[in-house]
């Protein structure tokens, strides 16, 4: 199996990853979202391990192979989430989100050979993106539902016990996969550069971003108090957050960072 | 307010407090000298802290500590670590936060080190003591249930604590050694040189590179074309085709470690001085001119070969970029353990106290280069860190598998 043949085995899991991100919302088929969800990822396993077969070491090299894996991570943790929560538009996001590192496979397959660089070479690189990813979707569903709950607040001047669970959840397995982000981050500096924290520009803002959520966790341990300013906080992370992802690069602050991704 | 039981008013009147006093100290006394903390000072500032969270013990019915160690307060010093991280996210950094004389506001305040400046390192040491004196309290009323608590606050604690005290007793040294040669000496960051009781032989460097590209530059200007959106083709001798500004491109043959021949074809030679060369042909499907020919990088043993396509354009071939590179070396220390490794990017040595990094080489040379350079790193505090890491790791998944415990209301208040 190469890249020729990866359509047959991504198109069908697309298919069904897509239906199972559908059915999902009826109450009475969620069997069969389990159906289609396995099968989807089992189609897609199989590529990759015919895959690594044929290029006779792992596909851990390029840009186009470690997208293959984030698409696997995704599509797999997110179902475990699913399973574990069921809340159904987690399916549904990692669905979509596996389906867009394909689909760029898919149409720019010429950035498949973008070679990586020896420092990016490490088994931390995808489970520590992979975890990112995570929790950046934890934390965007945390956000609407915020402002959800603040509509709420204003209209009846009284939150919504079962949106506070959601959020609160949320929060709680969105900071879970940054903490596991940021550590396979530390471990792997350490290995790569000999140090694993160096206060580098994306360091200091993974850092400000976690103190964030950190802020709303403690702020909510006292229930009733505070709820507005708890939410508040959500869309303020959510900024930092998207800082750290993409805008870091674009700081006067970050001339020089050793992340150039 | 000040009525006890404190709640956000006075947390955020005191953590203000802290802050304005590091802000005064800071333009008085200039930036903290974390290389004060050099051991042994760190491990008395460090059982001094120990011992002020342990006194939390003696202190139980204290209504102070039970702000200290409440959630006003935690929230307070989170958001204030948040904001002085943000003013150094926003703030370019300088290493020593030197003061130069033309100071501004913003560097007497110390905001371009901040992790040296006043305000951070008091912060940091309030939240040292206020998260230690919690988990002791915590720790007295010890139940089960509570494990991802004690996980996550301990963890991060540990790592707070060795990391930080740890850090001035880090030590970390560049050393260059040539082909064939044993080097002892080491420059530090600031360029001076000391000799360490550990001796690297460097028995061989070798790279492997990646296939480079193929573009069309104009020669004249040397620009890749087109000029707004340039094209390359990556060699890929899987996929030997390719099009290049309206020309297209046929690859017949690459050889990935080739020597030029005496009458300007390639062969394969793997040796130290090869280069990557390509034999392509070029056709312009618009005029139906056809070129062909060997085109090569060079390095600094052979000359680099363009394919000439007409007066202005020709295909050149980039340099390659390294995929892997690694020093053959054996390491000798004094107590006569020796150890060989080929050393790498991403795979350390570990010698002693010390780990050995692949650092760099002569990029210049590239694959030519007669010496390696190597990280020499000793951190005798990552035992500590590594531990608050698998802890917090372990919390973490807490957090994934159980989410919020919605009847947190009955531990808080006890
Ligand atoms: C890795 C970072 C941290 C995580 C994941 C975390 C998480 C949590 C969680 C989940 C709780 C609820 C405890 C429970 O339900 O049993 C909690 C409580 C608490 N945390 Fe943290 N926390 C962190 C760091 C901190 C820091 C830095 C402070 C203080 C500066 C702090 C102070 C507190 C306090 C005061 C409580 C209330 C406990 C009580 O009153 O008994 N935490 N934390």
């Amino acid at each position: 199996m190469n890249w020729d043949t990866f359509i047959w085995f991504a198109l069908p899991a697309m298919i069904l990853w897509a239906s199972a991100g559908i059915v999902v919302y009826r109450k009475k088929s969620k069997v069969l979202a389990d159906i289609l969800m396995i099968a989807g990822i089992s189609i897609y396993t199989l590529f990759i391990i015919g895959f690594w077969i044929n290029i006779e070491r792992p596909p851990l090299r390029t840009m186009g192979e470690t997208r293959l894996w984030y698409s696997f991570f995704l599509s797999v943790v997110g179902y475990v989430t699913y399973r574990r929560w069921k809340y159904p538009w987690l399916l549904s996001f990692s669905a979509l989100v596996a389906s867009v590192f394909i689909c760029i496979n898919l149409f720019k397959p010429e950035i498949h050979s973008k070679n990586l660089m020896p420092a990016l070479q490490s088994i931390w690189f995808i489970p520590h993106v992979t975890s990112y990813i995570l929790s950046y979707a934890m934390f965007g569903a945390a956000t609407v539902g915020a402002f959800v709950q603040l509509r709420k607040i204003n209209r009846k001047g009284l939150s919504d016990k079962k949106i506070f669970d959601l959020l609160d959840n949320l929060v709680y397995v969105g900071f879970g996969f940054l903490a596991l982000g940021m550590l396979m981050g530390c471990v792997w500096a350490k290995e790569a550069w000999g140090h694993y924290w160096t206060w580098d520009p994306k360091e200091t803002w993974a850092f400000v971003t976690s103190m964030g959520y950190l802020a709303y966790i403690h702020l909510r341990l006292q229930g009733e108090k505070r709820e507005k300013v708890a939410l508040w906080l959500l869309p303020v992370a959510l900024i930092l957050l998207l800082i750290t992802w993409i805008g870091v690069n674009y700081l006067p602050s970050a001339q020089g960072s050793i992340h150039v991704y | 307010m000040w009525q006890m039981p404190w709640g956000y008013p006075e947390s955020i009147a005191i953590t203000a407090g802290i802050v304005f006093v590091g802000f005064m100290l800071q333009i008085t006394i200039k930036g903290f000298n974390f290389y004060l903390l050099t051991s042994p000072v760190n491990l008395v500032v460090g059982a001094l802290i120990i011992s002020l969270c342990l006194l939390t013990l003696a202190l139980k019915k204290s209504k102070f500590l039970s702000w200290f160690t409440g959630v006003p307060f935690s929230v307070c010093i989170i958001s204030a670590l948040l904001v002085l991280t943000l003013i150094m996210g926003l703030t370019p950094q300088t290493a020593s936060g030197s003061a130069n004389t033309n100071d501004n506001f913003f560097v007497l305040l110390g905001f371009n080190n901040m992790i040296g400046s006043w305000p951070f390192i008091l912060i940091y040491f309030t939240t040292l003591l206020s998260l230690g004196s919690l988990i002791v309290r915590r720790l007295a009323k010890f139940k089960i249930k509570d494990w991802g608590f004690y996980l996550n606050h301990i963890g991060l604690w540990l790592v707070l604590f060795a990391g930080g005290l740890g850090h001035a007793d880090m030590e970390r040294y560049i050393m260059h050694v040539r082909e064939g040669e044993v080097e002892w000496r080491v420059y530090d960051d600031e360029g001076t040189v000391k000799e360490l009781p550990i001796a690297i032989q460097l028995n061989d460097f070798d790279m492997e590179e990646y296939p480079p590209k193929l573009t069309i530059i104009d020669k004249t200007t040397g620009e890749p074309q087109p000029l707004s959106a340039p094209d390359y083709y990556q060699i890929d001798t899987k996929a030997p085709t390719g099009k290049l500004d309206g020309w297209v491109l046929e690859m017949n043959e690459y050889i990935h470690q080739a020597v030029r021949n005496s009458d300007s074809t390639y062969r394969k030679a793997p040796m130290p001085g090869a280069t990557p060369a390509a034999y392509i042909t070029m056709t312009n499907p618009s005029t139906g001119e056809v070129c062909k020919g060997w085109v090569c990088g060079g390095n600094q043993a052979q000359l680099y070969k363009t394919l000439e396509l007409n007066e202005q354009h020709t295909v050149v071939m980039t340099v390659t970029e390294p995929k892997r590179f690694m020093s053959d070396i054996e390491v000798y220390t004094p107590d006569g353990t020796t150890k060989s490794a080929i050393l790498e990017v991403n795979h350390p040595l570990r010698i002693g106290g010390w780990t050995i990094y692949q650092y760099g080489y002569d990029n210049a040379a590239g694959r030519l280069s007669s010496y390696s350079s190597m990280e020499l790193v000793y951190d005798p505090w990552i035992v500590p860190v590594y531990i608050g890491f698998i802890m917090i790791a372990l919390g973490a998944v807490a957090m994934i598998v159980r989410g919020h415990s919605p009847n947190r209301k009955t531990l808080l208040t006890d």
